[in-house]
């Protein structure tokens, strides 16, 4: 069953996290990573930065809350056992640093057909608690095989 | 900080250092739990063979982290890294080798950036599969 076009646009419940320390050591031994600056603040300063970062790809933590918050919409019409993550995308205005508090209101940016499978991208603004913008997250879904023939 | 990359000492054409590393079912694990994503694709062989692999497959995102930790080596600096887009195009399998790396593709002098296409490839059968391609990042460079 195809998706339904008209909720292009939509947005969904503001989704937060608190980036805490251990979260981010786990992060970055999970992905492989041992520079030192993922793990304590003496590093992150002695490099210029105000304390410890997370690595780049820690946004994906938010990206995979907002998406589930996408998914779970039943108006969707989102057959999850079709879906494959087919494109993603980070831009940073900054660096994620330990101590952050940041939010995210996941929203359908487009939705549209291409041959026999059809895309759903999903949008979230990334910010602190300044407002301040830190990462835009774009994730593109490919439902396969649901689009009108 | 900034990057140790100075934007003169590159050209179009450079290439990043190449980044392998095997990948293993504790970390795939281990990446489960701290993105959050515990779908059992990448993480329960039975479940995987019911969907039509041969047994658990790593997370796209463990692949793309994988680039861009490739990418921030190469720069010295995390923050110049400002932007990456990323295509999945096959999944990884436990116990192969995860091949990152860049080409410049782009330079842009007044804002002293670069645009890099990247990828990440195993090797299979003999074969090298892009797993990651089609894709690129814009670094700031020093």
């Amino acid at each position: 069953m195809p998706l339904d076009p008209t909720l292009k646009g939509r947005e969904y419940g503001e989704v937060s996290l608190e980036v805490e320390v251990a979260h981010v050591v786990r992060f970055a031994e999970a992905i492989g990573d041992a520079n030192l600056i993922y793990r304590d603040a003496e590093a992150g300063r002695a490099a210029g930065h105000p304390g410890q970062l997370a690595p780049p790809t820690f946004a994906t933590v938010l990206q995979i809350m907002t998406s589930a918050r996408v998914i779970a919409d039943q108006d969707l019409g989102l057959n999850y056992a079709l879906v494959v993550h087919g494109e993603q995308e980070y831009e940073w205005s900054r660096p994620i640093r330990v101590g952050d508090r940041l939010s995210a209101v996941p929203r359908i940016a487009d939705i549209r057909a291409r041959g026999p499978n059809e895309y759903l991208v999903l949008e979230a603004d990334v910010r602190d608690d300044a407002g301040q913008r830190v990462v835009l997250a774009r994730t593109t879904l490919l439902s396969r095989g649901t689009a009108v023939p | 900080m900034t990057a140790r990359v100075r934007f003169e000492d590159v050209a179009v054409g450079d290439r990043v250092p190449a980044r392998s590393k095997t990948v293993r079912r504790e970390e795939v694990k281990a990446y489960a739990d701290a993105s959050g994503d515990r779908n059992p694709l990448h993480q329960d062989d039975a479940f995987a063979r019911s969907v039509g692999f041969p047994g658990v497959i790593a997370h796209g995102m463990f692949s793309m982290a994988h680039v861009t930790t490739t990418l921030t080596e190469w720069l010295g600096d995390p923050a110049a890294l400002r932007r990456i887009r990323v295509q999945f195009r096959a999944v990884v399998f436990m116990g192969e080798t995860l091949t990152a790396s860049g080409e410049i593709v782009a330079l842009d002098e007044a804002e002293r950036r670069a645009t890099l296409s990247v990828w990440a490839e195993v090797e299979r059968e003999g074969l090298r599969v892009r797993v990651i391609k089609n894709s690129e990042a814009e670094v700031q460079l020093a």
